[in-house]
């Protein structure tokens, strides 16, 4: 069975929030919840500027499942993390937990009154039966039901994002990494070694 | 390396330390250095992001178009700090609970509950006016709610889910969350209204020390004198509500009011204390919550309806007795009649 998994090429994200915004409408996600964004790190500095496009990473050894005093979310057979918003008490404790800050929750009622917990299912609903129109109100889209995957994935226009097996997306990554082609920096030789002509090995002794 | 370079070398790092500041701010780069070393990273090695990733690592905020609190932040690390740490607290918080109430059934068992020898046509004391004891059961009332729903949302995964199944446990618990979320807004109210009609007898000095040195005849029948509190009753003041409960109402608010734009680490933080405090808290008035029931004979009756008898009086809280007897103490014998209506378990007569 598939692994499924998100990967964002730091190389080619443009920040265009097409993830996002494809995302918001296909799942019709209420107000103020957005299920995945686009986060810059060093915005508008030279040289230094990279995009991540970020969601429910799907962890295996997810801090959400843990801590979920409920104990409403699980694993799919496909490594997905979905959980049930019937069980779902809004207490915000996975929101806690997340690194990725990926759990949200719609106000309801006074005072920031947190409802039930939304977040990225990877396109593959909830607990109710694939494709029903109670899965979709609560959960969006079950695309993986329906033999396709995320659509946030699907949509990005460099091919930044990508989702699926996790095994089939590592490969394409590391073609994308040997096609640019830079050779052994890529993977650090410079950082260990130096750079050519430096750092050569001490004739006699060395450091202790 | 010469033994004259490392010398140096040595002395330019202990110099660089001293101008820097302290030791632990050298290990985490600031972002103008991650940002110089990935701009020399693009050259020296395209592809290998290092610097950013560690610019992402380190928890700072990037840029985001998604408008909410800390969307910016692509990786936050304290989240795992948080749950590994409220696994150790909830073992050990529970299991202190679960060792209070058993000892208090222990001691009830083996001494029973502490009664006081009454002679008969003793006098009656008006121990707690309506206010005092108005502002005590609003605050217990609310504070046993909110510990039992409390109890609920920290223990229900692991005790209550495998008895009484996902669907029943989920009601409950939303039920639970709901009830301590509006009820806990209500100590705001409820706390010093407390203090004030307390602290006045709550005043702490020596005897209240000589009091805990002579704890052991508390419990058999030989207590050391006190005054209108004894210093158990004190610490339950000063302990229990002037700096447990207030660090709950505190720490609870901040996880209530989600929308005051607080971050997620103040949150875990004050998750963590809430969790600890609450602990502790519900461990101390388990003893106080036993003592004013099942516990002593009269105590119950003090609170409900605010009298107690001259013996019980003479007994648990002899210098407050004398004061009560030279007429040196707010609280009086009650009038003949007053009081003993309620106490025969007949109408009452009298409202104080």
């Amino acid at each position: 069975m598939a692994r499924m998994k998100f990967l964002c090429d730091a190389e080619r994200c443009i920040a265009c929030n097409g993830c996002t915004t494809a995302c918001k409408n296909e799942h019709e996600v209420p107000w103020g919840v957005n299920r995945r964004r686009v986060v810059t790190v060093n915005d508008g500095v030279q040289g230094a500027e990279k995009s991540i496009s970020v969601a429910c990473m799907h962890c295996s050894d997810a801090p959400c499942i843990a801590v979920c005093p409920v104990d409403c979310m699980y694993h799919t057979e496909q490594g997905v993390v979905l959980h049930d918003k019937d069980l779902c008490i809004g207490c915000g404790y996975c929101f806690y937990a997340c690194p990725f800050g990926a759990p949200q929750f719609p106000q309801q009622g006074a005072f920031g009154l947190r409802g039930k917990m939304d977040k990225c299912t990877f396109c593959a609903g909830g607990p109710e039966p694939d494709g029903s129109q109670a899965e979709f109100e609560k959960y969006g889209r079950n695309r993986l039901a329906e033999g396709k995957l995320p659509l946030c994935a699907e949509m990005c226009s460099t091919k930044a994002l990508l989702a699926g097996d996790g095994d089939v997306i590592a490969n394409i990554f590391r073609e994308r990494v040997t096609v640019r082609g830079k050779g052994s920096e890529v993977w650090g030789w410079v950082t260990a070694y130096g750079k050519p002509g430096q750092g050569q090995p001490a004739t006699q002794g060395g450091t202790k | 390396m010469s033994k004259l370079g490392e010398v140096a070398s040595w002395i330019g790092l202990l110099a660089a330390l001293a101008l820097a500041g302290p030791a632990w701010a050298q290990d985490v780069p600031t972002n103008q250095q991650l940002i110089e070393q990935q701009q020399q990273r693009r050259v020296e090695q395209p592809g290998n992001n290092a610097p950013v990733w560690r610019e992402v690592r380190s928890g700072r905020s990037g840029s985001t178009l998604v408008p909410g609190n800390e969307m910016g932040v692509l990786i936050l690390s304290s989240g795992q700090t948080w749950r590994a740490a409220r696994v150790p607290l909830a073992f050990w918080g529970g299991l202190l609970i679960a060792a209070a109430i058993a000892a208090l059934a222990l001691f009830y068992l083996i001494r029973g509950m502490i009664t006081v020898k009454e002679p008969p046509g003793g006098r009656l004391i008006r121990r707690f006016s309506a206010a005092d004891r108005y502002a005590h059961w609003l605050l217990a009332m609310t504070w046993v709610v909110l510990a039992v729903t409390g109890l609920v949302i920290s223990f229900g995964r692991d005790l209550l889910l495998p008895v009484i199944g996902y669907t029943l446990f989920s009601w409950l618990a939303i039920l639970s969350k709901n009830v301590h979320n509006f009820a806990g807004p209500i100590l705001i109210v409820a706390v010093p209204w407390m203090f004030v009609k307390y602290v006045r007898d709550n005043g702490i000095g020596v005897e209240d020390l000589k009091w805990f040195v002579h704890i052991f005849g508390y419990f058999r029948g030989r207590e050391y004198p006190s005054a209108r509190f004894n210093a158990g009753e004190k610490l339950v003041f000063w302990l229990l509500l002037v700096v447990f409960t207030t660090i709950l109402v505190v720490t609870g608010l901040i996880l209530n009011f989600s929308n005051f734009g607080q971050t997620r680490s103040t949150m875990q933080t004050a998750n963590l204390i809430h969790m600890t405090t609450a602990y502790l808290a519900m461990a101390i008035a388990a003893v106080h919550i036993y003592l004013g029931t099942i516990g002593m004979a009269g105590a119950y009756r003090a609170m409900k309806e605010g009298y107690v008898t001259e013996a019980w009086a003479e007994h648990h809280h002899k210098r407050w007795y004398d004061d009560v007897k030279a007429g040196k103490s707010r609280q009086k014998f009650a009038a003949s009649g007053e009081g003993t209506a309620s106490a025969s378990g007949a109408t009452r007569t009298q409202t104080s």
